[in-house]
């Protein structure tokens, strides 16, 4: 299947199959598997690294807060429900919130403004061996089939771990606007990439 | 004025995006508990916001996975959520009670699909473990069966039934009406002599129909074996036969499993 781009459509996981086998590895997580572990760590430490480094910016607080995640994991294994949602997105879900809360609370309000300028995230900047090029590529291009301003809001929101009405702000436009922006922004992105719901 | 729910609910890409204030968050929470609409449309920003963080990844230095690993090994972990309703159906489906209680499956609560899923996964894991260590050929068989496994195991009408092997053991069945298929495992079975092993058949309706041969049991767990084809009325019966299998049931089911018709 392809869309209107000609690219291939993608599961929900990067590889179709990837997602389930991390889901039945936290299953025998949530069971003391510590080698099981071992393996969730291998598929999921880069990209929550790679995720709070592009919210959080300081590479020794990044793994700090992954090496929080990876632990909670491991606490809460248990509380995965396979049925509401891909264990890749509860994961991602988990590690977002802490890295944006260690935003919120340990930076003041003059540091933020600092990163205002900075706050899309360059993926070129990433170098580093890369796990997932073809993913990356996807969302790259799904990315630019926002409008500016969905692509702006969506990014600055998730990688500037602004609240909405921040974003407004920043970009100097209605909070309704910018709400609606996000939701559509995402929605766009959803199907673009071709997620189940 | 008050502000609708209309926009309330033009929250959502903030919220999967974790772009609100701790009041917002309350507030939208509160909306989501009471919106079925919501929490679908949540799930599937939320598996976009995911990909998005994930196409980011970079390779953590080495050394800090030791660490992780150490510390995981010092913290408890915490117990699963206790169920609110009774999970499991126990018996068979002939029984007047159970018949009475199929008709009144209708979405399992996710509670119970979380213990579906714990109930299959040590047998899958067990699979995916075999897989790891090199069963490299069998790779994209595997995944394959991994992927309708878990198709049963989320469809939205999927029900668990568990009844005791008349020779020993637990068998289990996760059925999804809406796949046509169901999942079976087994734990505890008796060990048959060299030239027997155990068969899995669809007993309905539409006649008698070999469904497998059940794999050899690893860590006292059998399966998770998947059988297509369920048909409205199907029941699983599994049966001692000849190691080769046979056309059809040769001896008494040791166990039948089914919510009937």
């Amino acid at each position: 299947m392809t869309d209107s781009q000609g690219l291939p459509r993608r599961g929900r996981a990067a590889e179709p199959g990837q997602d389930i086998d991390l889901a039945v590895l936290l299953a025998s997580v949530a069971r003391g598997d510590q080698r099981a572990f071992e393996e969730v760590y291998d598929r999921i430490a880069g990209p929550v690294l790679g995720m709070v480094r592009g919210v959080v910016r300081d590479l020794a607080q990044s793994e700090e807060v992954m090496q929080e995640v990876l632990l909670e994991l491991w606490r809460t294994a248990s509380r995965f429900e396979a049925g509401r949602g891909s264990a890749l997105s509860w994961v991602m879900t988990m590690a977002h919130r802490r890295a944006v809360d260690r935003v919120r609370s340990e930076q003041r309000a003059a540091e933020r403004e600092m990163r205002a300028a900075s706050a899309q995230v360059d993926y070129d900047d990433v170098t580093e061996a890369v796990e997932a090029t073809l993913d990356r590529e996807r969302v790259r291009h799904c990315l630019r089939s926002l409008t500016d301003l969905q692509r702006e809001s969506v990014t600055l929101a998730y990688y500037g771990s602004y609240t909405y009405s921040e974003v407004a702000g920043l970009l100097g436009v209605a909070l309704g606007t910018v709400k609606t922006r996000m939701r559509d922004g995402l929605i766009r992105l959803r199907d673009c990439l071709g997620v189940e719901r | 004025m008050r502000r609708g729910q209309t926009e309330l609910h033009t929250l959502a890409g903030a919220y999967a995006l974790d772009a609100v204030s701790d009041a917002d968050r309350a507030r939208f929470e509160q909306h989501l508990a009471q919106c079925e609409a919501c929490v679908q449309e949540i799930r599937g920003l939320r598996e976009a916001t995911a990909r998005l963080g994930a196409a980011a990844a970079v390779r953590p230095r080495a050394g800090l996975k030791e660490q992780a690993l150490r510390a995981a090994a010092q913290t408890r972990q915490l117990p699963p959520v206790t169920p609110r309703t009774p999970q499991v159906r126990r018996g068979l489906a002939a029984s007047p009670a159970v018949t009475a209680a199929s008709r009144l499956w209708q979405r399992p609560s996710l509670p119970r699909l979380a213990t579906a899923l714990a109930a299959v996964s040590l047998a899958v894991a067990v699979t995916m473990g075999a897989l790891a260590m090199g069963a490299q050929r069998h790779l994209g068989r595997d995944q394959a069966q991994a992927h309708r496994i878990a198709a049963v195991l989320t469809a939205p009408d999927t029900i668990m039934l568990t009844a005791r092997v008349t020779t020993g053991g637990t068998a289990t069945v996760l059925e999804s009406r809406l796949r046509h298929s169901l999942v079976f495992t087994a734990a505890g079975l008796r060990r048959l002599p060299a030239a027997k092993r155990y068969e899995l058949w669809l007993m309905g309706p539409g006649g008698t129909r070999p469904a497998g041969m059940l794999p050899q049991s690893r860590a006292g767990m059998v399966g998770p074996m998947i059988v297509s084809g369920v048909a409205a009325g199907d029941r699983v019966g599994l049966t001692v036969e000849p190691t080769g299998g046979s056309g059809r049931p040769t001896a008494a089911p040791v166990v039948m499993l089914g919510p009937g018709s």
